[in-house]
């Protein structure tokens, strides 16, 4: 079975792929590929809250790196858990993406977090998670930030 | 099953790149196209006279020289900063850097500042606010600046479908100018002698200083090219990309600006156009379509245009600041993301407060000339462009140098390399308009100073105030570069 961990770079994606490993069965689970979607046209294309939050080179702010950098944060989290564990970055629309990358690699599930708690955040909750579930090739878990998994955090 | 008692090894996927040269052709067109034709058509040819698309001509071909240059270092350094990055890699000076980023902020504040003032014109000519109405127009300026403000904290603009209907959108109003233009010519409205006319008051009639008038303001229509080094990591072969899209995108501008003011220029007499918008060419009726839908379809299709360039170039500015909140040059407040839109919200909003103290500090001057003639009060939209091209001139001709002095580093066989005397003749070029804008002028210092001053105050701010804190961790991705080859 092949799974894709999507991140945006949030400490709630972080969380997601957490809770993830906790849901599943790692014997069950032969591939996990992490994926992150820099998005070109958008005023930060990618914000990478897990690395450090300080550039220390002038002009040296690249939204690809920090997409790498987030991709193999979240896949230190599946150190020594047993799957074949790759990381991917692609560019463009995040929900259109992920939905192309779970068809390209023939994914068995889509694992993502959405949004986070409270109320101005629910009204604009992530849209790339409900849309991710819209048309998605197969079944996707969305885990939702709760108390429990912000403990599962620390 | 058997796979489980693999070792756990991460295997790194290349980054799939998304934009093609095609997409980045349109982002090119659609950004330039917007910005400056439909807004100050009217300004250029109160400037020049009937020969005004040589204003535009000679901005062109200015504007490309610089994008060729831009085009080389892109493919050497194909990283979102522009032309921060470039001044930084040629002169390593931290100063220089700021004073350039700084420089760059304060232009695109500027330019939405004269876009949403140049969106006023336009709506105001389609709901009938009375022209003198300063306070009236000002208001609809500033909730067009929150439109645009909120949409990108939404982030509803990251469709590259929209971008490329967008830019057909654009470039559809101007071919129903070059159309009545064409109807113009055959009917024979104008002599088309007007086409090589100057306005009488260029200073001891040159006809080189009426163009030269001019160019200031049609550089502006050119502006934005810049803003394709944003998505320069995620382009396709870069190298191949960057000198076909970006110099085809500006070169297509160029024809439709030219085609478009010479169709104006054939269109309606030169003094109803002055100071007016592309409405006026509308309004000659021309068209095979009544004047009236026309003026309403014509007028929606430019307030489209206009949106979609401001929005570019909202995005552009609050990039630039969450880049040095990043970089630990102005406070890190800037670089807040909205937890669920992804979106630099702090950074939005300065941005769209600092563009609407200047749309009220411009309606507070313009009521305090309550008694001058009206061609000595100021033009809210003029005097915003003029600041915008004042910093952007200074920018090229800086990007241009920057160009030269790394030749030869960075190079590898697949590096585009831009014709070295057109070069010069772009940094001359700048320059030569640079002075112009600054003698003609003078009193837009004032508000590039006062710009550069918001700057100055924010690192200020930094330094007394920001922690100054070394990176605490080092970065896991230490050498990404190498990760990539």
């Amino acid at each position: 079975m092949h799974v894709i961990v999507a991140t945006d770079g949030s400490q709630a994606s972080l969380a997601g792929a957490r809770q993830f490993k906790w849901i599943a069965d790692s014997r069950e689970i032969t591939d996990v590929t992490i994926i992150a979607v820099v998005s070109p046209y958008a005023a930060v294309p990618f914000v990478n809250e897990l690395g450090p939050q300080r550039n220390p080179g002038q002009t040296d702010l690249s939204f690809l790196d920090e997409a790498k950098d987030t991709v193999d944060r979240v896949a230190a989290e599946f150190d020594g858990w047993g799957p074949r564990i790759h990381t991917e970055i692609r560019s463009g629309s995040p929900a259109q993406e992920i939905i192309r990358a779970a068809e390209d690699l023939d994914a068995d599930l889509i694992t993502m977090a959405s949004g986070s708690r409270g109320l101005s955040r629910t009204i604009l909750l992530g849209s790339t998670a409900s849309r991710v579930q819209h048309s998605a090739p197969c079944p996707v878990l969305v885990c939702r930030p709760t108390p429990h998994s912000e403990r599962a955090l620390r | 099953m058997t796979t489980s008692a693999e070792r756990n090894v991460v295997q790194h996927g290349e980054l799939k790149r998304s934009i093609t040269t095609k997409q980045l052709y349109f982002y090119v067109v659609g950004d330039v196209l917007g910005s400056g034709i439909y807004v100050l058509v009217g300004l250029v040819a109160a400037a020049v006279g009937g020969a005004f698309w040589m204003a535009f001509l000679a901005g062109v071909a200015i504007a490309t020289i610089t994008g060729l240059a831009y085009a080389e270092l892109v493919t050497k350094y194909p990283q979102a900063a522009g032309a921060s990055l470039y001044i930084n890699k040629a002169f390593r000076s931290p100063v220089l850097t700021f004073f350039i980023t700084i420089c760059m902020l304060s232009a695109n504040m500027a330019a939405v500042g004269s876009l949403a003032s140049g969106f006023v014109r336009y709506f105001s000519g389609l709901v009938g606010l009375p022209a003198n109405a300063i306070w009236g127009a000002t208001a609809v300026a500033l909730v067009f600046v929150a439109l645009i403000t909120v949409v990108n904290l939404i982030g509803i603009t990251e469709s590259v479908v929209a971008n490329v209907v967008m830019t057909f959108i654009e470039v559809s109003g101007l071919i129903i100018v070059v159309i009545i233009g064409v109807i113009a010519l055959v009917e024979g409205v104008n002599d088309p002698s007007v086409l090589l006319q100057f306005t009488a008051d260029a200073e001891g009639g040159s006809a080189v200083l009426a163009v030269l008038a001019g160019v200031s303001l049609a550089f502006f229509a050119m502006t934005g090219f810049e803003n394709a080094a944003n998505v320069a990591e995620e382009t396709i072969n870069p190298s191949r990309a960057f000198p076909r899209a970006l110099i085809g995108g500006m070169l297509t501008a160029g024809v439709v600006y030219v085609l478009v003011s010479i169709a104006a220029a054939l269109a309606v007499p030169i003094e109803t156009l002055a100071g007016k918008t592309l409405l006026e060419v509308i309004r000659a009726d021309l068209f095979f379509i009544p004047a009236g839908v026309m003026l309403v379809v014509f007028g929606l299709i430019a307030m489209i245009a206009i949106s979609n360039t401001t929005l570019v170039t909202v995005v552009a500015q609050s990039r630039i600041l969450y880049g040095m909140a990043r970089e630990n040059v102005v406070p890190a407040i800037f670089a807040r993301v909205h937890p669920a839109r992804r979106s630099p919200y702090v950074a939005l909003l300065f941005g769209a407060a600092i563009v609407g103290a200047l749309l009220v500090i411009g309606a507070a001057i313009r009521t305090s000339q309550g008694g001058l003639p009206a061609d000595e009060q100021l033009d809210i939209v003029d005097r915003l462009a003029t600041i915008t091209v004042v910093f952007l001139l200074f920018i090229y001709a800086l990007v241009i140098v920057a160009c030269l002095k790394l030749r030869g580093k960075d190079e590898s066989s697949d590096t585009y390399r831009a014709n070295t005397p057109l070069l010069i003749i772009g940094i001359l070029g700048n320059l030569t308009v640079l002075a112009y804008t600054l003698i003609d002028d003078p009193e837009a210092l004032f508000w590039v100073a006062g710009l550069l001053a918001v700057g100055l105050v924010l690192y200020l701010v930094q330094n007394f105030f920001g922690k100054k804190k070394p990176p605490a961790e080092k970065p896991v991705g230490a050498t990404p570069s190498d990760m990539e080859l």
